[in-house]
């Protein structure tokens, strides 16, 4: 059995990833289980998905805890050494960074590749949506989906011009990739938890979701409590009738800033 | 024969769509919904000839769909968690009507969005047929003999077919789509009963038109060989078939123990039971398939074979136990010779069952079996 973890975020298509794969060894005659993790996740968040791919039916239900690949079609999170956490030795890590695999700081007891598919991704569909270039990287250095059979699932998910645009980022980035190399990365993956919302719908923080971040002005505020009502994570609380926002639990979504009728609550744009 | 890599809801309306439901009725639902999204999508193309009838709450959609099948519609309906709790009350006339609707129950616990059994368990009493099925070819399979079932003129009770959900909602995997014409000479129209008015009909009576419940009781019960027979033409038609559709025996040759393990936790429960045979442990596992009408025969004949039996709980009645658990000691208190009972709450609020927890339960069994003290009976895993 082959296990493999995909790490992405919201909007990018980890798990319509981890579906094309299933059904490129579908029908090649394999067996698959593609799994994503769902919690309260929106675009921009990072999320994970899951696939195993057997010569006999899939029976476990658990999650992939020692993946044979990990693969991250995020450029930002494939800086994170945590991605590699469980990885298996001897095992694969798949990347999109625009840099050769030389110079990936990740280290330890697996390979690592490399594809720039942010660039392929924003050439070929004008929008950085990485998962079927990652695929064509996929497909070049483990050979576990042929490129056709990728092809075919591609084109019959996304019909017409979207397919063949796709198409043409997975052939792309089967042409460019990086072959893997040991990683000697200084950095290690160590014991912390890989970069995902854990549980289902169990959240920790949410802070790194955020591309704004509100601001209330309590002067401006007329403790009418909308913010508090409207906050789909209950992230705001009341202390002596004013609005506290707790950032652990703010995803930055921005409805407390419509909302609030007197404009007491800024949108700050947060330092990277 | 087609193969095609679905989720575990789109299994679930392709089903129904198989089955030539006439009318569909739902609420939506996390994790059911999509159900409702692919129904839509296949009435939309043409695919499928159903009235879906959009309502406003769970209840409702029992009653409507009570009232589709009373007039002559073969019907459909699915729900999840609190939806599934909120329409309570209905079932328990849709069961006492004797109509053989059909739902989809995409098991959500009752502390949360994650999936446990507690959803559907909360039901027990309803006079619904309640099956627990453990992957999408099965959630597929099963709801086309659900309808079989029901619609058998000896039991016309209303059957749930339950799954994980999340685990197989919104997992991909291969599923063997039968061919129209296939699940058509398997599943004949349905035909509603000539009359909904017993012959000694008094309109004085408020009960007029409810089974009474020794009546009831009994129907259900007796549908276990209906179940049974059905599973096995299904096997024939089809190539696969579930245990003896009830409960299904995995390696349970010269077991000294067995595991009993409900829905995704069955399908999990395979590979440790695997790992633990190769070790040359003699443990099995049996899948609890069919909770109501409960196989009390099948748990009779397996306590007298093995020394212990341990059931993976993914519910709990708060303040008695484990469901399962609760009923297999009961099955086996009159056997001459009684095997341990041990207990394991397993898998409640979504947290994870991994292959080494089923292991380390299964071992614990063996030992019990042998004769070694463990303790406790009854663990929170």
């Amino acid at each position: 059995m082959i296990e493999i973890r995909f790490h992405g975020r919201g909007g990018q298509g980890a798990v319509t990833a981890s579906r094309l794969i299933a059904e490129a060894v579908a029908k090649e005659g394999k067996y698959a289980q593609a799994i994503p993790m769902y919690g309260t996740e929106r675009r921009g968040a990072p999320v994970t998905a899951y696939v195993r791919i057997d010569d006999r039916p899939v029976r476990r239900r658990d999650l992939v805890h020692e993946p044979d690949i990990v693969i991250v079609i995020d450029p930002i999170l494939s800086k994170k050494p945590s991605v590699a956490a469980g990885i298996k030795s001897g095992g694969l890590l798949l990347l999109n960074y625009p840099k050769p695999p030389e110079e990936v700081e990740i280290g330890g007891d697996f390979m690592v590749s490399t594809v720039d598919a942010t660039t392929i991704a924003l050439e070929t569909l004008g929008r950085p949506i990485t998962n079927t270039a990652v695929l064509g990287a996929f497909s070049r250095v483990t050979g576990i989906a042929k490129l056709e059979s990728l092809e075919e699932a591609i084109l019959k998910r996304f019909p017409g011009e979207i397919g063949k645009r796709n198409v043409e980022a997975l052939r792309r980035a089967y042409e460019e990739v990086h072959p893997p190399k040991p990683a000697k990365g200084p950095l290690r993956p160590g014991e912390e938890e890989p970069p995902h919302v854990t549980g289902y719908g169990v959240l920790k923080s949410v802070a790194d979701w955020r591309v704004f971040r509100p601001v209330v002005d309590l002067e401006k505020c007329v403790s009418c409590r909308l913010c508090w009502i409207y906050c789909p994570e209950t992230a705001i609380s009341l202390v002596d009738e004013k609005p506290v926002i707790d950032y652990d639990k703010c995803k930055g979504c921005g409805i407390c800033v419509h909302e609030c009728p007197v404009k007491a609550i800024e949108f700050v744009r947060e330092a990277v | 024969m087609t193969i095609e890599v679905m989720v575990g809801n789109k299994a679930a309306a392709t089903a129904a769509k198989l089955s030539r439901v006439q009318v569909a009725v739902a609420f939506p639902v996390t994790p059911q919904t999509t159900i409702v999204e692919y129904l839509n999508e296949f009435i939309t193309k043409g695919e499928m000839d159903c009235e879906f009838i959009n309502v406003e709450g769970e209840l409702s959609a029992q009653v409507v769909v009570q009232a589709a099948s009373r007039v002559g519609a073969r019907t459909f309906c699915c729900t999840s968690g609190p939806g599934c709790l909120y329409m309570h009350h209905p079932m328990h006339d849709t069961s006492s009507l004797r109509l053989p609707v059909v739902m989809a129950v995409v098991h959500r616990g009752n502390k949360g969005m994650q999936p446990d059994h507690t959803d559907l368990m909360s039901h027990i009493m309803t006079g619904w047929i309640q099956w627990y099925v453990e992957n999408n070819q099965e959630v597929l399979d099963s709801i086309i003999m659900a309808y079989r079932v029901a619609e058998d003129m000896r039991v016309r009770i209303p059957i749930a077919v339950g799954y994980d959900g999340y685990i197989l909602s919104y997992t991909a995997e291969p599923v063997d789509v039968p061919e129209q014409e296939e699940v058509d000479d398997f599943l004949p129209p349905y035909k509603p009963m000539p009359s909904l008015m017993p012959e000694d009909f008094d309109p004085k009576s408020p009960m007029w038109w409810r089974v009474p419940w020794e009546e009831h009781h009994k129907i259900i019960v007796n549908a276990k060989e209906v179940i049974k027979e059905v599973n096995e033409e299904f096997g024939k038609r089809f190539g696969r078939s579930y245990g003896n559709g009830l409960v299904e025996e995995y390696r349970c040759e010269d077991a000294e123990a067995v595991i009993v393990a409900m829905g995704t936790i069955a399908s999990t429960a395979r590979d440790a039971i695997d790992n633990l045979r190769a070790e040359g442990k003699p443990v099995g596992l049996v899948k609890l398939k069919c909770l109501v009408p409960f196989p009390y025969e099948d748990f009779q004949r397996i306590g007298s074979e093995v020394r212990a039996i341990g059931m993976i709980d993914r519910n709990v009645c708060l303040g008695v136990g484990g469901v399962g658990h609760t009923f297999i000691r009961n099955a086996i208190y009159d056997l001459e010779e009684r095997p341990k009972v041990l207990g394991f709450h397993a898998g409640l609020a979504g947290k994870e069952v991994k292959v080494s927890d089923i292991e380390r339960m299964a071992e614990k069994v063996l030992k019990a079996a042998r004769g070694e003290s463990v303790s406790p009976l009854v663990e929170w895993v």
